[in-house]
């Protein structure tokens, strides 16, 4: 490890949640330190184009105003630390006397590992789109649609000629526009749940989620600029398989009315989002099974406090909810924050919770009827027995049932841990982010349990792949 | 190849740079990740898995890892990097494949 840095706070990831609690702290005096992998501020939703770049117009819908305006006063401030492109591997107790964390961070650039020493720690650490295994997955040009959607966003490069979309999240509409006004083709938007549903979702919720109108106006509006644009937008259209050789060529659906083939270069998945939680696993805070695509969320209190004195939670972290909620829950862990260190007023500090939680609150019923309307539990495909559902490590269906069945002969409480000593699924590069929650609905399956009553994966040190040498290069130049 | 391309309209970008991918040249804009280089230059198999069956880019925000190549700054050693996660910069080599031992 290098030189030791200490701050009153850090803050990990650079999104919403974490741009809006790094405001919070850095108003109230704490010395912040700000962490992402990233080269710039954002976070994914806005994931800036590179420096040196200029893009007229950049994010300019107005889903993202609120967001935006959060960046641009962030990048405003001078008073704390951005520590750009850095990975956070691990988060564990910082000094004995002293108490607070330490945290071991990899600079890219450089290599090595750093740690940096706080008394309180905020991990905002975003999401992911719930990866899904199905025939033909793994092939290049099968991605998922964060990964598109980064693309254009920040390069502002389209990964392909004719971009399929599949799956159950909404965002596929956001996403198609984007796509067009890139000027790229969309080979179809492909919802697997059937129009009703979606409905029923809506109609109970309807007089709440007027409340917070304006994503559903941008759906609507969305929805009617594609099929202006000649885009197929089709309801219980699932997911069969992806087909090609040593590339996608082609995916086929099935629906009502029989199957179809669509050629595409690109298609992507949207079915949801996992919170990011290695992070405040690996250190030992509680957390659930989130609902919907699952995952694991921090539990936390009102003030966004974990189990872990000192360790506070932000954004989808604590359960996935939207840039909008994020950036609130960012300012709420902030505010706690600061109270808990007395750099605030107690009755300053609860005031100005007291109405963040209350916009919390007016947002609710949205969040709610979004993550019941994009839910795709009912509308997962299925893998074949010679699909990878483990993509680091090549772990077929097969081989995990195998695996889940010779752990069901000793032991009725069995967890993801050990079906991953026995066949490697989620020992692979990416610590199991991928796979972990197939193999936990697998299990589940296979053992008659739900799947928040199964165990994932033990989350260990490092929380990203890093080289052995990098670990135990020791006494480095400062750099 | 595929029909990916950079968006011309409406984006200034700086003067290219030439990257060395697994020993072949490939012009890239500095700044943009080594894996926006790739796609934007129609490379789809980025990776053998172990059967031999082509991997390509997946999530593009350093989770899942399938990205995972070699670089090499200047005279450095070579480093394993997400190619999501690398900014092009000059004399910058890529590999696709682990580097030989020398």
């Amino acid at each position: 490890m290098n030189a030791s840095m200490s701050y009153d706070v850090a803050i990990v990831g650079g999104g919403p949640a974490g741009m809006a609690a790094a405001e919070r702290t850095i108003g109230a005096g704490l010395s912040t330190c700000l962490i992402d992998e990233q080269p710039r501020l954002g976070g994914q939703i806005l994931r800036q184009p590179p420096p040196g770049f200029a893009v007229t117009g950049w994010q300019s819908g107005r889903l993202y105003r609120a967001a935006r305006a959060l960046l641009a006063r962030v990048e405003r401030l001078d008073a704390f630390d951005f520590r750009a492109g850095h990975a956070v591997l691990g988060v564990g107790a910082g000094h004995a006397e002293e108490g607070g964390f330490a945290l071991s961070v990899q600079p890219l650039a450089t290599g090595g590992v750093e740690r940096i020493d706080a008394r309180r720690v905020i991990v905002a650490g975003g999401c992911y789109d719930m990866p899904v295994a199905f025939p033909g997955w793994t092939l290049p040009g099968v991605m998922s649609a964060g990964a598109v959607q980064t693309l254009l966003k920040s390069p502002q490069v389209l990964p392909g000629g004719r971009i399929a979309l599949f799956g159950t999240h909404p965002l596929m509409i956001v996403l198609a526009e984007q796509i067009l006004a890139a000027g790229g083709e969309v080979a179809g938007v492909h919802f697997a749940q059937p129009r009703r549903a979606m409905l029923a979702a809506l109609g109970p919720r309807l007089p709440g989620v007027l409340r917070a109108w304006r994503p559903l106006l941008e759906g609507a509006r969305g929805l009617a600029n594609l099929r202006q644009a000649g885009v197929p937008v089709h309801f219980g259209s699932a997911i069969v398989r992806a087909e090609g050789g040593d590339a996608l060529e082609a995916i086929t659906l099935l629906r009502a009315g029989g199957r179809e083939r669509v050629a595409c270069d690109v298609a992507a998945m949207c079915y949801g989002f996992l919170p990011q939680s290695d992070l405040v696993r690996q250190v030992g805070a509680a957390v659930r099974w989130a609902p919907g695509p699952g995952g694991w969320e921090t539990l936390c209190d009102e003030g966004m406090r974990s189990s872990l004195p000192g360790l506070y939670v932000a954004g989808e972290t604590a359960g996935v909810a939207g840039s909008d909620v994020a950036m609130l829950r960012g300012a709420l862990a902030g505010v706690t924050l600061a109270c808990d260190a007395g750099a605030l007023d107690e009755v300053e500090g609860a005031r100005v919770a007291a109405a963040l939680r209350a916009r919390i609150a007016r947002l609710a019923p949205f969040t709610a009827m979004l993550r019941e309307l994009a839910d795709p539990q009912a509308y997962l495909p299925e893998p074949e027995l010679e699909t990878l559902v483990c993509r680091c490590e090549d772990v077929s269906a097969r081989a995990l049932d195998a695996a889940i069945a010779a752990c069901a002969e000793g032991d009725d409480g069995f967890g993801a841990s050990a079906v991953k000593l026995r066949c490697r699924a989620g020992m692979g590069l990416c610590q199991g982010r991928s796979c972990e929650h197939a193999v936990i609905r697998r299990i589940a399956r296979a053992s008659g349990r739900e799947a928040a009553q199964v165990a994932g994966f033990t989350a260990r040190f490092p929380a990203r792949a890093v080289p052995i040498a990098e670990l135990l290069e020791r006494d480095a130049p400062a750099r | 190849m595929s029909g990916a391309r950079r968006i011309e309209e409406g984006v200034r970008r700086p003067d290219r740079v030439t990257l060395r991918l697994d020993g072949a040249d490939l012009a890239a804009c500095p700044g943009e990740s080594v894996l926006a280089a790739l796609v934007a230059s129609g490379a789809r198999r980025l990776r053998d898995d172990r059967e031999g069956t082509a991997r390509g880019a997946f999530c593009n925000m350093g989770t899942c890892s399938e990205c995972t190549v070699w670089v090499r700054k200047g005279a450095a050693a070579w480093v394993r990097r997400r190619a999501c996660l690398v900014p092009v910069e000059a004399d910058l080599c890529v590999l696709t494949h682990a580097p030989e031992a020398t």
